[in-house]
């Protein structure tokens, strides 16, 4: 049960992000419009295999990492950190993926300020996660094993920590020495958002004083494959820049992406008496499933009754919401649809974060959290790239007597939707994210004012 | 091959091994453990093995290996029964 009055404050926060070092460059092409999506060489390379071409990844070289495998082909045997930011014994247990998740903690805590009694104790917990299956190690190891016929232990001995669902959560743990909850929460590509509102339900009931929480999905061509066998998943036609266009007439699909979005959270008052900087204040976490049966479309009603869950009767309207918008074809209409029923047509704005760095899958919600905690710090709204030109008809399931929402096309909604970044007073965000599966989340954010 | 050579061998091998305490690689004998001395985590044994078996050009069997101690000692004269074996 939640403890009244108890709130929960974010007080660090770090990652990786493509095409950037840092969190100051990231934030930095954030609000200046730019695009962090390239085209992917490996993807180019399979040549007519592959359907789509483009991806915000990041590459080991540009993380300062480097992979070693002496002995197991292309299976690493271990991984070298350049900037000695990690030990070599938890950079054995690691996948890439693992090794952007300790970073992103370092960095988190570094915020923070927590001292090293505070983070190794029994009251600090991590809860971070990944929406993929480390494909990369398994691809190699499965090749070795089944295809070249070699001994399992020609796999190497760290196939295990390196693809477990909670390789992440586990590695943080292994590095920092927390002695809280260790765990993570999947749900698909609202896995990120999850992961930061699970860490906030610890804190708000009490369990738990502080929390490093996130998502993480790492560069991995095997990921981007599996999307782009489902034909009309990823986005195809368009220049890198202009590939992720969520609200788009012309959206065709997202960009597949890598990241890393690691945040630390703590008790507000616990932040407060010590002088943290609070970055923001989580009010509200809420979940739920549409509970239609359909595993990849979206659900309006599921939707709705998602935004009853996080503004409850409290009245309190966000000054930007902070959407999923994906790019495809399904996804954005019914998402801004279900904005718009639930906060109307105006005094508010929609910000599009996968605009401008493609869909980071596991750690969507966790970056895009990121980037609504760079909002309140900017006061400035992050855009809906390339969301040139609405739809001016209706949506087809807008045409079919069950519709109970909005009757008006996209096109009805322009001025929600900024393309540029833009000056605005911020002082509470909407988040919300969504996952194949009908799984559905949103938090709250605010300003600090005390 | 002799002994020493082996040792030597392994020695070149742990060199690559970043979990092990490379401070220590200038005094191995026979008797150093793996485990307590070179502060070996117990998972990269089977590494360590897997690279003596490319390095030596010998395939060690199963049993062998569940069997195998931690010291230096154990894996050379697992390296020279499998070469005897042929």
């Amino acid at each position: 049960m939640e403890i009244y009055g108890r709130k929960v404050a974010v007080v660090g926060m770090g990652g990786a992000f493509p095409t950037c070092k840092n969190l100051i460059e990231f934030n930095q092409k954030l609000f200046s419009n730019q695009s962090l999506i390239r085209t992917w060489d490996q993807a180019e390379s399979f040549g007519e295999r592959t359907r789509s071409k483009v991806s915000g990844y990041i590459t080991e070289e540009e993380m300062d990492l480097e992979m070693i495998n002496s002995i197991l082909g292309e299976i690493p045997e271990t991984y070298i950190d350049k900037l000695n930011r990690i030990p070599a014994i938890n950079l054995s247990t690691s996948d890439i993926g693992s090794i952007w998740a300790m970073l992103g903690a370092l960095e988190s805590i570094k915020m923070a300020g927590w001292e090293n009694s505070e983070v190794q104790s029994e009251h600090t917990g991590v809860v971070v996660a990944s929406c993929g299956s480390g494909n990369a190690i398994l691809r190699p190891i499965w090749n070795n094993f089944f295809e070249l016929g070699k001994k399992s232990r020609l796999g190497g001995v760290h196939g295990v920590d390196r693809t477990m669902t909670y390789r992440e959560a586990a590695n943080i743990g292994c590095l920092l020495k927390t002695k809280g909850v260790c765990e993570s929460i999947t749900s698909a590509c609202a896995t990120g958002l999850g992961n930061i509102g699970h860490a906030y339900r610890l804190i708000k009931y009490g369990l738990q004083e502080r929390m490093i929480a996130g998502g993480v999905e790492a560069t991995s061509i095997e990921s981007f494959i599996l999307f782009d066998s489902m034909r009309v998943v990823l986005s195809r036609g368009f220049s890198p820049q202009e590939s992720s266009r969520p609200f788009d007439l012309n959206r065709n699909g997202f960009v597949c992406s890598f990241g890393a979005g690691i945040v630390a959270l703590e008790e507000y008052e616990s932040a407060k008496a010590r002088g943290a900087k609070i970055l923001g204040v989580i009010d509200e976490y809420f979940n739920n499933s549409d509970g239609d049966g359909d595993m990849f479309y979206p659900s309006f009603t599921g939707q709705q009754r998602l935004w009853k869950g996080l503004l409850g009767n409290n009245n309190r309207k966000p000054d930007v919401v902070k959407v999923h918008g994906t790019s495809t074809p399904a996804g954005d209409a019914i998402e801004l649809l279900s904005v718009v029923d639930a906060l109307g047509k105006k005094d508010f704005h929609i910000s599009a974060p996968k605009s401008q760095f493609g869909h980071m899958l596991g750690a969507a919600g966790s970056v895009e959290f990121i980037t609504a905690l760079m909002m309140l710090d900017n006061q400035k709204v992050l855009p809906c790239l390339n969301s040139t030109n609405l739809n001016p008809e209706l949506e087809n399931f807008q045409k079919t007597d069950s519709w109970q929402g909005p009757k008006e096309p996209l096109a009805a909604f322009r001025d929600l939707l900024p393309q540029q970044t833009f000056d605005k007073e911020i002082n509470s965000i909407a988040c919300l994210n969504y996952g194949f599966g009908g799984t559905n989340s949103a938090i709250l954010l605010s300003k600090d004012h005390s | 091959m002799e002994r020493r050579e082996i040792i030597d061998g392994i020695v070149e091998i742990l060199k690559t091994v970043r979990t092990v305490d490379q401070e220590k690689l200038a005094n191995i004998t026979d008797e150093t453990d793996f485990l307590t001395d070179l502060k070996t985590p117990s998972t990269e044994l089977i590494n360590i093995a897997a690279k003596a078996e490319q390095k030596f050009g010998v395939e060690f069997e199963d049993d062998d290996l569940d069997d195998l101690g931690s010291k230096v000692e154990d894996i050379v004269d697992l390296i020279i029964r499998t070469k005897e074996k042929g």
